[in-house]
């Protein structure tokens, strides 16, 4: 048998250190769907989704209470609905959008991500009409997510597209308005967006996956917390590559739980195994938060000076200890920073500790960018747009990921707070300063150059 | 002809025991095909499975144990047993799990946990305690082969801990074994 002590510290993780698998997302192919009409491309959409993921939840519930480790959401991400739609108008993407909520909700998962497309080198009439559907079609669905990428290491930006984006999340904001514009909570722009992403609200099944595939994201901020909290109070002369070490331990274990329930599920199923997620995605419960892992690695206010290298650090343990426990991994993985999803980021802002240039910084180096973050309502689309512009320019020169999940909350200033419920969370508004600066440079439109993929310096 | 045998020993645990009993086997022919040790508060018991020419008898290998010139004394029990050994296999039973159980030390609470185990058709496969602070902790390796709902076993396993005043956790040994093995 295993020794008691190892048995103990992995039920101490899983009891009472927030270890969950957070995400099973299946990824189903929907591209063979397209009919000459909307109507029977819809119901072919819905009998797909039916067909793939009718025993999915069931299933998922099932490993879950066999291990005995909770799996906290069930997921599908479908192909990027521009291609699936291709041809189709405005209305009829809004009439996708609403066929998808009814197949979600049918299957019984949370949520359904791939409401997307792809325009990171142009834009064809198909997509502008996508782009124009999107304020209605997230406004007429509760569990459909969006997200479009604009950007790649590849292809530069397309800074056309980014254009139309800044006022149309204000449009889907103010077409939520009474839920405080929680439609652009499910929306995210992506500069170099992965085709596995198990996450919402980016996830999407990539052009390049196969029929159906089972992604897994795990999480586990609460368990690395304790984790550094235990060997802090045991150890003297601690230096900070101990502490990477114990990070990279504890991601290993987290990811290899991920890992057994995935496999299992897609065994059942008869779904190939996709990847897995390692990503370190707090909650808004206390003590799920890599806020919270920032404070105790030093720094005495989340946004302070040493902010980006501690998230640096982490991002890179977390790797390091997931690409080893896995066979394959994919998406995202790293650490997420989305401010309204963790209670002590979404505290910094409200103490004036965490400014939006500051969390900018933060995101060169944490795996995905600027993440749910709510900003005054009145911050013009021009401003909005040149936010997106600035991490998608990250993202591109530095071959990595970035998205921005910003909701501009109408009718609130800063000041004000605004609470979506649920893994969505609650923030302060936080403040954006220069507002109305940019407007000459997002005007200018075309294509933001790929870069020189040499002389790296 | 053989003679196979099944030997317990129990001692206060010193260097040399292992030696003293496999030596006595050796010296009466005998062929030592497994053994298991183990050691609890100072005290070292170990089990011994042997097999010998027929005309040695389990009298005989307790006969010669008692000469050995030992610090210690060495209890030994040794009977024969007949047909082919059950082989021990490595590989687990498919609905193996452990359970944890802890809670403020006091009389009866493995008796209570083995006693639930049985009556629901669980076998204990391994079991391990340890006691600090006053926390007493049961660490248990499970057969639930023949427990035809996991569910509902883990429901009643929970009621029995909250009117025990115990913290139980019920989990598939599999989520052990990965978060602590790294696969060959």
């Amino acid at each position: 048998m295993l020794r008691s002590d190892q048995i103990l510290a992995t039920v101490e993780m899983i009891q009472k250190e927030n270890l969950d698998v957070r995400t099973v997302t299946m990824g189903i192919n929907l591209l063979d769907c397209r009919s000459p009409s909307v109507n029977k491309t819809c119901t072919n959409i819905k009998a797909r989704i039916a067909d793939k993921a009718g025993r999915f939840v069931e299933t998922c519930n099932l490993v879950s209470r066999t291990l005995g480790i909770p799996v906290v959401n069930k997921r599908i991400s479908i192909t990027p609905i521009s291609f699936v739609g291709a041809g189709f108008d405005r209305d009829g993407f809004i009439e996708l959008a609403a066929s998808l909520d009814m197949a979600a909700d049918s299957v019984g998962v949370d949520i359904l991500g791939g409401f997307s497309a792809q325009v990171e080198k142009g834009m064809t009439r198909t997509d502008r009409e996508y782009i124009h559907s999107l304020p209605e079609a997230l406004s007429v669905s509760d569990k459909v997510c969006a997200s479009i990428n604009i950007g790649s290491s590849q292809k530069g930006i397309n800074m056309d597209a980014l254009a139309m984006l800044g006022d149309t999340i204000k449009d889907i904001a103010d077409k939520t308005r009474d839920q405080g514009g929680f439609g652009a909570a499910k929306f995210v722009v992506f500069c170099n967006q992965p085709g596995d992403n198990p996450f919402m609200a980016g996830a999407i099944h990539g052009l390049e996956e196969a029929d159906t595939v089972l992604n897994v994201g795990v999480s586990g901020p609460g368990v690395i917390a304790r984790a550094l909290e235990r060997l802090i109070s045991s150890r003297s002369k601690l230096r900070l590559d101990d502490i990477a070490e114990e990070i990279k331990q504890t991601t290993f274990r987290v990811t290899r739980c991920g890992e057994l329930v995935g496999r299992q599920v897609s065994n059942i199923l008869g779904v190939s195994f996709g990847v897995v997620d390692l990503s370190l995605a707090p909650t808004p419960t206390v003590g799920d938060s890599v806020g919270e892992i920032l404070h105790i690695l030093g720094v005495d206010a989340i946004g302070a000076p040493g902010s980006t290298a501690i998230v640096a650090m982490l991002n890179d343990a977390v790797k390091k200890g997931g690409i080893f426990a896995s066979k394959t991994v994919g998406g995202l993985s790293g650490a997420f920073i989305p401010v309204m999803e963790d209670a002590v980021l979404a505290a910094a802002v409200g103490n004036g500790d965490l400014c939006l240039e500051k969390l900018e910084a933060m995101t060169c180096v944490c795996s995905v960018g600027i993440d749910m973050v709510a900003i005054p309502g009145s911050v013009d689309g021009d401003t909005i747009a040149a936010i997106i512009a600035d991490e998608m320019a990250v993202g591109m020169i530095n071959n990595k990921t970035t998205a921005v999940r910003i909701i501009p909350v109408p009718g609130k200033e800063v000041g004000d707070s605004v609470s979506f419920g649920g893994l969505f969370g609650s923030s302060p508004i936080m403040p954006v300063r220069n507002v109305g600066k940019s407007s000459r440079f997002i005007r200018w439109g075309g294509r933001m150059p790929a870069p020189v993929h040499s002389f790296k310096n | 002809m053989s003679r196979q045998m099944i030997i317990s020993v129990m001692s206060q645990d010193r260097t040399g025991i292992v030696a003293d009993i496999t030596g006595a086997i050796y010296e009466l022919g005998g062929d030592l095909a497994d053994l298991n040790q183990s050691t609890l508060c100072g005290y070292l018991t170990m089990i011994l499975f042997a097999t010998f020419d027929d005309h040695v008898t389990p009298d005989m290998l307790i006969a010669r144990v008692a000469r050995i010139d030992s610090p210690t004394r060495l209890d030994i029990v040794a009977r024969e047993v007949f047909g082919p050994p059950t082989a021990t296999s490595d590989k687990l039973p498919k609905r193996t799990y452990i359970m944890t159980a802890q809670g403020v030390n006091r009389k009866g609470i493995v008796y209570g946990i083995s006693s639930f185990c049985f009556e629901h058709d669980i076998n204990i496969m391994d079991l391990a305690t340890t006691t600090s602070k006053n926390t007493y902790t049961m660490v248990l390796q499970l057969d639930l082969t023949a427990v035809p709902s996991i569910t509902e076993v883990r429901r009643k396993l929970l009621k029995y801990a909250e009117e025990h005043h115990l913290q139980v956790v019920l989990q598939h040994h599999d989520l052990f074994k990965v978060t602590n093995e790294i696969p060959f």
